[in-house]
């Protein structure tokens, strides 16, 4: 079993909410989504549009196609550089252009979500709700974290932006590391 | 594309939405099966079984007993508005303490079961809540541990609210038509209010309101409500938009109904319904405050961000609310002329 990782929870309220939980409770999909929402958030409301507009949909694509191919693939390495990466960006807090920070973004969702397809079953019948629940869970996530982070330009806020990217940066490493030994 | 072409396109989906979406998502209903267990004498327990109605049908779900255990002779049953009724008594070589009870077929419906298990030499009965990822329960045996007992009710309030589509869009319908905090505090705290009364007086059996007139009630606030945020965004006004807090007021006392008709069927002794109700209003509030909280925040999170929607887009609620609505008023009032009660 790969380090921060964690199959659809079940919790007991449907689909919907189970696509909820798997966010909430699967440490790496978060650390980036946080991570990224920061990122988006330090580049002005601009970044916070960018991220609410690219991320759910790159990885409601993400999903839908890794749950039709539906591999017993973690990638477990890729997804725990990408975040740390990703962490590091905020703590340096780079000005990024347009282009780059949607190529981060739509790149991230894209392999994030196509890593959560391969462990959600398709949907039997009707609404595939956990994909829409995990969909849901990262726009609302991303769109609250980086319209704060766009709408607060007081110095002190910026340095705990800053600082929190740096923790996801460290979370990002020690993983790195237990990977290894592992 | 011309104007009039787009509103072609837009009135094309909205009718296809209208008739997708709302089957889809239907009106949710508060449908837990419910087990008493109560021990007569040594081994002999009296057994009352209410197995939930779902579209007039009963659903698939069976108790499945030990196996030292026997069912005395054919369970009586009978059919009431929302449930079939079985009683009968059960016969076991020793005590049920200790041992398994497993609710068949949970998994495939999606409902929950709350198990009341009374050995003879209890005090209280203890209560087991079973869901669809734990379809079984050793009774008599720690159940403090875990979030059964009366906690169950605290978490059907939750669940009953967050998988309540019709409820969930009442209350995005008045947060949407609230023009300051002060008014939205009101109005919230008047809707509370008024379904605390409702469900409170109707769980106790004060007051009882068949479930057929009561589902085309709750549907047509709901269509109300999209009509009044039509109108809100039109910049036009009526009593209803300047004093918001008594339309919440007003649909708080018919959807506490609806919250109460789930918990009131458990048929649930009087003395425990009570400390239920308690919780099972708390948790609904819970599950109202959260959504009412997200859907500010998110109103918030957009601004901040400049983001400047289509018009499309900012209509897109009212409409969904409205369809919504639509559907649920004339299927549950045809459900209503076809003599359901």
């Amino acid at each position: 079993m790969p380090l921060l990782f964690a199959h659809l929870m079940q919790t007991g309220f449907g689909g919907f909410y189970d696509g909820i939980a798997h966010l909430f409770l699967t440490p790496s999909d978060l650390l980036l989504v946080l991570g990224l929402a920061l990122l988006a958030g330090q580049q002005g409301p601009q970044g916070g549009r960018l991220l609410l507009t690219l991320l759910p949909l790159s990885w409601g694509i993400g999903l839908a196609v890794g749950q039709r191919w539906g591999l017993d693939l973690t990638l477990a390495l890729l997804t725990t550089v990408l975040f740390t990466l990703v962490g590091v960006l905020v703590a340096l807090s780079l000005r990024l252009s347009a282009q780059v920070l949607a190529f981060t973004v739509a790149g991230s969702g894209l392999l994030f979500g196509l890593i959560n397809g391969f462990t959600m079953p398709p949907a039997p019948s009707g609404l595939p709700l956990d994909v829409l629940g995990v969909v849901s869970a990262v726009a609302v996530l991303s769109v609250l974290i980086s319209a704060q982070v766009a709408a607060t330009r007081s110095t002190g806020f910026c340095i705990a932006v800053r600082v929190a990217g740096s923790w996801i940066a460290a979370a990002g490493l020690l993983s790195l590391g237990l990977l290894f030994k592992a | 594309m011309s104007r009039f072409k787009l509103r072609s396109w837009l009135a094309i989906v909205v009718f296809a939405l209208t008739l997708v979406l709302p089957r889809t998502l239907s009106a949710h209903e508060l449908l837990p099966g419910y087990l008493d267990l109560h021990e007569t004498a040594a081994g002999q327990y009296s057994v009352l079984w209410k197995v939930p109605l779902q579209q007039g049908k009963r659903l698939p779900i069976t108790p499945r007993f030990p196996e030292d255990c026997q069912l005395q002779g054919d369970l009586d049953s009978k059919l009431e508005s929302s449930a079939w009724i079985y009683h009968g008594s059960l016969s076991c070589t020793s005590s049920l303490k200790g041992k398994p009870i497993v609710i068949d077929g949970l998994a495939a419906v999606g409902t929950d079961v709350l198990v009341r298990f009374q050995p003879a030499d209890a005090v209280r009965p203890e209560t087991h809540l079973l869901k669809p990822v734990k379809q079984t329960t050793i009774l008599g045996t720690d159940v403090d541990s875990e979030p059964s007992g009366l906690v169950a009710y605290l978490r059907l309030g939750i669940e009953h609210i967050l998988l309540g589509v019709d409820h969930l869009l009442l209350l995005l319908g008045l947060v949407m038509i609230v023009r300051d905090g002060w008014m939205l505090l009101k109005t919230v705290t008047a809707f509370t209010l008024a379904n605390s009364i409702t469900l409170s007086v109707s769980a106790i059996g004060i007051v009882q309101v068949p479930t057929a007139p009561l589902n085309a009630a709750i549907a047509l606030s709901i269509l109300f409500i999209g009509t009044e945020v039509v109108r809100f965004m039109r910049g036009q006004t009526s009593f209803t938009l300047r004093h918001p807090w008594v339309l919440a007021c007003g649909f708080g006392l018919l959807h506490g109904f609806g919250y109460a008709r789930g918990l009131a069927e458990l048929g649930l002794p009087h003395h425990e319904l009570l400390l239920a109700l308690l919780l099972f209003n708390v948790g609904i509030e819970i599950g109202q405050d959260l959504f009412v909280v997200l859907v500010l925040a998110l109103e918030r999170a957009f601004r901040q961000l400049q983001i400047r929607w289509p018009l499309w887009v900012r209509r897109m609620p009212a409409w969904t609310i409205g369809c919504a609505g639509a559907y649920w008023t004339i299927e549950t009032t045809l459900s209503l002329i076809k003599g359901g009660v």
